[in-house]
């Protein structure tokens, strides 16, 4: 009796994993099948389609018109930028807030965190203004400098903690053999920080990654557009044109997912592990 | 050793660009929306101060009001469908063991990392009445018409949806760690007591996580505020301002209808009602726990 | 009171601290990531040199008059079909023929382009630029001073068609030069009617009349862009000349001065568009539908007619669409409206769409050059002819091949036999605080979500 209200308790609980897990996936994987068609085979009552002939040519079409390669290599360069200046200003930040003694040490740190709760479309107008002024429009500088902006208080909050949680003694056996702060910044607080640092890279990325509209607003020139970029033009271009449009979508989409299935495993691996100490 | 850590130009050196970097990309432009808000400033030519007009303008503004009252309803729909939702798959993944764990929480997580650019127009396209993923999908179970997801009415909803899809793996995982933070001799003491999956479920697993659960309520609500992305490619506000954000609606205004200065006084009170809402949240959270 | 926030957002981080644990083991992994680090910096570095590079060939080029970059921004990113396709044959012939020119092309479509105009004409725009000739978007433009004023004389040979150049004027100066003549156009797909035994309507109500019947037939009957608002103004403008004949200018024009829309014929107008709605003419989801869609209904068969202008004539050259239905695209006028004003030959049609040179471009000069080279009347109005894109602003008789496609004649012919045409369609002819509103609003009226008082009222509001 027990043990038959045991098994259906895990049949209830597989299918509520199961349709979950349907319901997040479907629309990419329906994505995917149609790409593969022609466009006028969009026009079915069907969930998916068999495809007539599978084209991938709709795929050549987007990777090349789409202009994949150059943005993939912009959304790359421009994030990982902002994710190592993320990083080394929060660093610094944190430690001269959190170690160093002076009187404004809570004020500076509160100021700084306080671009949590700026939205960051409100300086959409007057960074425009600004950028214009200084001629930094259509530069990297446009999107470089609101991504690390916007995510430096998130960086900045997550490595007050940390630092926070190391012991002082580690520092001052450092000050005993001379060392100066820039010293112990660099050679003993970062390398304590690895998990944290992993942390506000991956939120940095993440954050900014998917970000369109302020460089759809600072960028004019294809030079420095990013990933989005793909979509945005390409459903102008393509309008008569469904499955090059759905080409489109899921070659843009790839990438992300591709390095999130690849890192997946590492979280996991971390989680895992942490909950065998815990 | 004192003297070493509270050198000023040490210090000065370690703040300096993260300071710069507040000051020029998010104290500056507030100032200067701050001016534009006071002018008339259309975007080109002359600015001429005009004092509160704007906010007076703004106050009898319907599609701000709109834009608010969305935000609204966007962080009820976080809370009372997607919150729920993910703590329970939370704990009930959490009872699963093996690979099968590692897969399904790679699976929910997916539609997060995939831009919202990709996520916007693949939900316009699930949203065609005529050959959209969900009106076949209602076909499919014999169900006859087309439902026009995207009508002045059902937009808001349709946009909520997606939103929830979208981010539903983020508060899942969330969740889901919060979980596995807890002592599992607790669950053991319970099954030893006799207590069942729901009544663990609601005696130790939810009392545990209200911190979790009051963070994850707070990014719910700010994260309704700060809509854009998504509603400016799927709707973009439309039918009529049905969908209208304030994020949104500033644009449209500065750069569409060329009211530059009001779209700045927009942004001026959007500021100031996000700081304002972090705050109100952080005092109910706080009264609550000290009670 | 702060180290309360600060304190709840740390569990948040701790949290995702710990989903991102995998720095635990990971200490060979991080001299890769260091590596790639340098790499990446590396590169940043070349292509700033790369940006200081070209900056200072920007320079030499002023100094020496040799390499000249033209920039041009433009309403058409569609650069296979139509009308870019059109522009970009310019564009490459320009580049051939003058070898030190090079032209830079930014395209966006009609709703992003004016949006990113507008924040582009605050400082800086590119050198030569699609621009309206409508008071919406041109007044506060050229008060504004930020396009260079053209000499008239110099088009006398360039066959414009009298008053086109009147929208781009202020002054008495000419900013700008007109593209098209826009006519509001309802195309149908021939075959369908024929094999139905559907015939073109010659009023409104048979209009309707032939919706209803087309829609129990299981077809969408008009394929309408209602996400954009626009189109379904013009829609709206086209019954107003229906109703209001040759006095349409002058409702208009009174209305936006005074704020008051509360004009009959205006609002007959707008209660025959609702209730067109309401029975069911366009498509389901048609005020949350955009333009590319919309289109796509009618080209693959699924509507039988579309509300469009005339520059979508080029359907009938598009590859893509099948053939059996791109070579039965036919067109016809708004049906006339019982006691309306209007007859069945006063259309609906305008001088919109155009080019002007940025005030302050650096190479004002070369960029006035290449906008005379495409406005010769062998460019733009010549190879639009030939591409099917409907009808320039300068005189195309020169040009008829006898090849044309039957829909090309048919907009031929109903633009030379018009008695009157209307002149700017209504959204365009107030402030643009207005055009964005009543292009909001019209959504609303039309879907029944808003009544036709409340509809001119808030129009009307706008206007002040």
């Amino acid at each position: 009796m027990k043990e038959n209200g045991r098994k259906v308790s895990k049949v209830i609980l597989w299918i509520i994993l199961i349709l979950v897990a349907v319901i997040q996936l479907f629309p990419l994987i329906w994505l995917v099948d149609f790409s593969l068609g022609s466009s006028n085979e969009m026009f079915t009552n069907g969930l998916l389609i068999i495809p007539e002939k599978i084209r991938w040519d709709n795929y050549v079409t987007a990777f090349v018109d789409g202009n994949f390669l150059h943005y993939l290599r912009n959304s790359f360069l421009i994030n990982t930028l902002a994710v190592v200046l993320v990083v080394i200003i929060s660093i610094m930040a944190g430690y001269a807030c959190q170690r160093m003694r002076w009187k404004l040490n809570n004020f500076v740190k509160t100021l700084l965190l306080l671009g949590m709760m700026i939205p960051i479309h409100a300086t959409l107008l007057p960074n425009y203004k600004i950028y214009n002024t200084l001629n930094l429009t259509d530069t990297i500088w446009a999107l470089l400098i609101p991504y690390v902006a916007f995510s430096l208080p998130q960086g900045m909050f997550l490595m007050t903690g940390f630092i926070e949680s190391i012991p002082r003694e580690l520092e001052e056996a450092a000050v005993m053999d001379g060392c100066g702060i820039y010293r112990i910044v660099f050679q003993i607080i970062t390398p304590l920080l690895k998990p944290s640092i992993a942390t506000v890279a991956i939120m940095t990325f993440l954050n900014n990654w998917n970000e369109f509209i302020m460089a759809s607003t600072y960028l004019s020139s294809p030079k420095w557009k990013t990933l989005p970029f793909s979509v945005l033009e390409f459903t102008g271009e393509y309008s008569s044109n469904y499955a090059v449009q759905f080409a489109v979508m899921a070659l843009t989409a790839a990438p992300a997912v591709i390095v999130y299935i690849i890192l997946n495993k590492h979280i996991t691996k971390g989680v895992a592990m942490g909950a065998v100490k815990g | 050793m004192k003297k070493l850590y509270s050198n000023k130009w040490v210090i000065f050196s370690l703040v300096l660009p993260g300071v710069l970097v507040f000051l020029f990309a998010i104290l500056a432009p507030i100032c200067l929306s701050v001016y534009y808000g006071f002018t008339d400033y259309s975007g080109m030519g002359e600015a001429h101060v005009i004092g509160f007009k704007n906010y007076q303008d703004l106050f009898h503004d319907s599609a701000f009001g709109r834009s608010l009252l969305n935000s609204l309803l966007l962080a009820i729909g976080f809370i009372c469908i997607q919150h729920p939702l993910a703590i329970i798959v939370a704990a009930v993944l959490d009872k699963l063991q093996g690979r099968a764990e590692g897969i399904f929480r790679c699976i929910y997580f997916i539609p997060n990392v995939i831009s919202v650019a990709v996520i916007a127009y693949l939900w316009k396209f699930i949203y065609n009445p005529d050959f959209g993923l969900l009106n076949n999908l209602l076909k499919a179970f014999g169900f006859q018409g087309q439902v026009n997801w995207l009508s002045q009415q059902n937009a808001i909803w349709s946009v909520l949806l997606v939103l929830i899809w979208h981010g539903f793996g983020w508060g899942m995982l969330i969740y889901y760690t919060g979980i596995k933070n807890i002592d599992p001799v607790l669950y053991e003491a319970a099954s030893i007591d006799g207590a069942g999956w729901w009544t663990t479920f609601f005696r130790i697993t939810l009392p545990l996580m209200k911190p979790v659960i009051q963070v994850n309520v707070t990014m719910a609500i700010i994260s309704a505020l700060k809509q854009m992305e998504t509603v400016y490619l799927l709707t973009n506000g439309g039918p009529s301002n049905s969908t209208q954000f304030a994020a949104n609606y500033l644009y449209q205004q500065a750069f569409k209808a060329f009211k530059y200065g009001y779209g700045n006084a927009i942004g001026v009170i959007f500021i100031i009602i996000c700081i304002a809402a972090t705050i109100v949240l952080q005092t109910i959270f706080r009264d609550k726990k000290e009670a | 009171m702060k180290k309360k926030i600060v304190a709840s957002l740390l569990v948040a981080a701790m949290a995702v601290s710990m989903l991102a644990g995998c720095g635990d083991n990971k200490s060979a992994d991080t001299s890769k990531e260091d590596n790639s680090k340098k790499e990446q910096q590396e590169e940043t570095q070349k292509s700033d040199d790369n940006n200081s590079d070209d900056d200072s060939n920007a320079d030499e080029e002023q100094a020496s008059g040799e390499d000249v970059t033209i920039k041009l921004f433009s309403n058409l990113p569609d650069r296979k079909n139509g009308q870019g396709l059109v522009e970009q044959m310019i564009i490459d012939e320009y580049m051939e023929a003058n070898q030190n020119v090079t032209i830079e092309v930014e395209a966006l479509d009609e709703e992003a382009y004016k949006t990113k105009f507008k924040a582009y004409a605050m400082d800086g725009m590119p050198d030569v630029v699609s621009i309206w000739g409508q008071p919406s978007f041109l007044d506060e433009v050229l008060d504004a001073g930020v396009l260079a004023e053209l000499s008239e004389d110099d088009y006398a040979d360039y066959k414009f068609i009298a008053g086109s150049l009147e929208g781009f004027k202020k002054d008495g100066k000419l900013y700008g030069l007109p593209r098209n003549t826009d006519i509001q156009i309802i195309y149908y797909n021939q075959k369908m009617f024929d094999d139905n035994g559907w015939t073109v309507p010659a009023t409104y109500d048979e209009f309707l009349t032939l919706c209803g019947t087309i829609k129990d037939a299981g077809i969408t009957p008009v394929a309408m862009d209602g996400g954009d608002g626009w189109p379904m103004a013009t829609f709206l403008t086209d019954i107003l000349v229906k109703i209001a004949g040759t006095d349409y200018a002058d409702i208009i024009s009174n209305a936006i001065s005074t704020g008051d829309f509360t004009a009959p014929e205006i609002k007959q107008a707008t209660q025959l568009l609702v209730d067109s709605a309401a029975a069911g003419m366009f498509q389901t989801g048609y005020d949350s539908q955009d333009y590319g869609t919309t289109m796509n209904l009618f080209t693959n068969g699924q509507a039988a007619m579309y509300c469009m202008g005339s520059w979508d004539a080029s359907m009938a050259l598009n590859e893509d669409i099948d053939a059996e239905i791109r070579e039965n695209i036919r067109a016809f006028t708004m049906p006339t409206v019982a006691d309306g004003k209007g007859g069945a030959k006063d259309i609906a049609a305008w001088n919109g769409g155009g080019y002007a040179v940025s005030a302050d471009s650096a190479v004002k000069e070369e960029a006035i050059k290449f906008l005379n080279y495409m406005y010769q009347p062998d460019k733009l109005s010549k190879y639009g002819w030939e591409n099917g894109v409907g009808m320039s602003a300068q005189d195309q008789t020169a040009y008829m091949t006898g090849e044309e496609t039957e829909l090309q004649k048919q907009i031929m012919n109903i633009l030379t036999e018009a008695t009157s045409v209307s002149g700017t369609p209504i959204n365009d002819c107030g402030p643009s605080a207005f055009k964005t509103a009543i292009e909001s609003e019209i959504q609303g009226v039309s879907n029944g979500s808003t009544s036709v008082d409340d509809f001119l009222a808030k129009i009307g509001e706008a206007c002040k």
